[in-house]
């Protein structure tokens, strides 16, 4: 009876805290890597043209990314903690391109979603005003109004045969009268595995040339500023909700 | 003995995964404040339920309130330019002074009631309380300041640090509990002791002659825009200011982008008016006279001069008003004084 009782008690402490145990989490790494077309963007050098024959160069390139999950073939979702998934992309700093997120359920995946800027339905939930520091020191914050600049696309154009002059694209929603917030979802095609406290990579591809042509086709000639502008915001925002592209998963 | 080891088994299973139970700290008393709703109030837009005010966090927001380390100089506190003698208003001051002695290109407005309002500043560019303060904290003409840098200031003060400690249960400095700590102080601050709402209540007071007339006029003149019990249907309207060469304020059009929008500005409250002088966005009329006249004579036309003002052909119709009838809306408008408010000392710096 004895004997038994000790192999009770140390199955029982063996066990009983199994739970926590239970569950594997992995790392992922998400590389975003900007692109003009084919080629990647080099700031203030490179110059590019857009189908509307205009040539221009990048100075500055922005963009929140926020809301991550990550879809298993079933439909299953990882939805990534909201207050910890605001990521700010800046070109001009190699750090900010590669994004970490930790303790992801361990699986195989085949999507991933997420949203550019940020949804409003948070606000002020989710921690969305954690992200202020970070958005006010890259100067994603309108001066004038709470909200943040969701995309901030700028450099310089000339238009065929014409002579050089700025742009300056800066999208983000408009009170609530406004929502440009985009939600993306890619396909990973050849599926993403989170494995057991290992690290995974994936490379999203963002094509600065979609911005001009893609679902709309935008011409910097016909507007080369745009703040808070109702008409061509939200065509700009069209076009920025299919400038990413899986390049690449690796396990 | 089956008996016992029923017990034992219990017992290794509540001690076995128990350690990390043993790190917690019952947090300091720190009890919520109530958030009563005045019975002639509506419900609030603000949801209360998710930042409910507690004592410590009503005491860190005001303190935050009062602090001067929000702004770049250390000396611009959010109630530099929201007085509380003066419905937290910028007491005779045209537009707000910022850091350095910048000037603003709009009157300060009252702070009073703020759960009830759907979004806030003249344009409506905060959606919400708690995105409001982001405003004036970063604009370079008010407060001047960073988040970050203000974190960093907090995280010097060993009292900051004490107080969001109490104040939050992530016991964290940073920028959402600096948000809530400032919105649980704003939201307690409910006007709802004006002779109007005594009346209003029924609880004894009774208008003079002059008020009930002026009353009578206000609600078939004034009460379309400076509707309900806040006098404001929270709309954003064209009241035919002439445009200010100086700041040329394109008001809601600003956040919309929509040229509909053009110099439209948020219908303020009308509560505590006597005390918010000067009026308008810019502060360019002085008095409530002026106000009135202003409406019965003043105004000037635009494409977004709102309907309400115009005829069916198109001219201005302004509101006609005698001047005996504007001494008795004025009468009336200073039955929504409420000197219990402004001498809070809930809500006093000192």
């Amino acid at each position: 009876m004895k004997k038994f009782l000790i192999l009770l008690i140390t199955l029982i402490v063996i066990t009983s805290c199994k739970d926590d145990d239970d569950a594997k989490f992995g790392a992922l790494n998400v590389d975003f890597i900007n692109k003009a077309g084919s080629d990647l963007i080099t700031l203030n050098a490179g110059f590019y043209t857009n189908m509307s024959n205009e040539t221009y160069t990048v100075s500055e390139l922005k963009y929140i990314i926020s809301n991550i999950v990550l879809i298993k073939e079933n439909g299953e979702e990882f939805i990534y903690p909201v207050a910890d998934s605001y990521f700010l992309i800046n070109e001009e700093v190699s750090s900010s391109k590669q994004i970490t997120l930790d303790d992801i359920d361990a699986g195989v995946y085949t999507k991933i979603r997420f949203g550019v800027g940020v949804d409003q339905s948070n606000y002020p939930l989710n921690g969305v005003t954690n992200f202020i520091p970070t958005a006010e020191e890259s100067g994603m914050l309108w001066s004038w109004s709470a909200g943040y600049k969701f995309v901030k696309f700028e450099g310089s154009f000339t238009p065929q045969g014409g002579t050089s002059s700025d742009f300056l694209l800066h999208i983000g929603s408009h009170g609530t009268v406004l929502d440009n917030y985009k939600e993306i979802t890619l396909d990973i095609s050849n599926t993403l595995t989170i494995g057991d406290q290992t690290t995974s990579n994936l490379s999203i591809e963002t094509d600065v040339a979609k911005i001009f042509d893609s679902t709309n086709t935008y011409s910097l000639e016909q507007k080369s500023d745009v703040q808070v502008d109702p008409v061509n915001a939200p065509i700009l925002a069209e076009n920025i909700s299919t400038m990413f592209a899986i390049n690449n998963a690796s396990n | 003995m089956v008996k016992n080891i029923g017990y034992i088994v219990l017992i290794i299973f509540g001690v076995a995964c128990g350690s990390d139970k043993e790190d917690y700290v019952p947090i300091s008393q720190n009890p919520e404040l109530a958030f009563t709703i005045p019975s002639n109030f509506p419900e609030p837009s603000y949801n209360v339920t998710l930042n409910p005010p507690t004592e410590k966090g009503f005491e860190l927001g005001k303190k935050l309130f009062y602090d001067g380390r929000l702004s770049s100089d250390g000396v611009i506190s959010c109630g530099f330019c929201h007085i509380q003698d003066f419905a937290f208003t910028h007491h005779t001051h045209i537009v707000s002074h910022g850091v350095d002695g910048a000037l603003g290109t709009r009157n300060a407005q009252p702070l009073h009631n703020l759960a009830f309002m759907n979004e806030f500043t003249w344009d409506g560019a905060a959606i919400h309380l708690d995105l409001q303060p982001i405003i004036p904290i970063t604009a370079e003409v008010e407060m001047n300041e960073s988040f970050s840098s203000i974190l960093k200031k907090l995280e010097e003060q060993p009292e900051y640090v004490t107080l969001f400690r109490e104040a939050f249960e992530d016991q964290k400095i940073n920028s959402e509990n600096l948000l809530k700590a400032l919105s649980q102080f704003m939201i307690m601050m409910i006007s709802s002791n004006s002779k109007y709402d005594k009346i209003e209540r029924n609880e004894g007071s009774v208008f003079t002659a002059n008020e009930a007339a002026g009353f009578e006029l206000f609600t078939s003149k004034c009460a379309s825009c400076h509707a309900g019990t806040l006098f404001t249907d929270q709309s954003y309207r064209n009241n035919g200011l002439a445009i200010d060469p100086e700041y040329n304020d394109i008001g809601r059009n600003r956040v919309t982008g929509l040229t509909s929008d053009l110099y439209k500005f948020k219908v303020p409250t009308l509560r505590n008016i006597e005390l918010t002088f000067p009026y308008m966005h810019d502060g360019r009329l002085k008095t409530l006279q002026d106000v009135l006249d202003h409406y019965s004579d003043g105004m000037v036309d635009s494409e977004t001069l709102d309907p309400v003002f115009k005829n069916t052909d198109g001219t201005i119709l302004g509101i006609s008003m005698t001047e005996e009838e504007k001494q008795q809306i004025i009468s009336f408008l200073k039955t929504l004084t409420d000197d219990d408010f402004v001498n809070d000392t809930r809500f006093s710096e000192f």
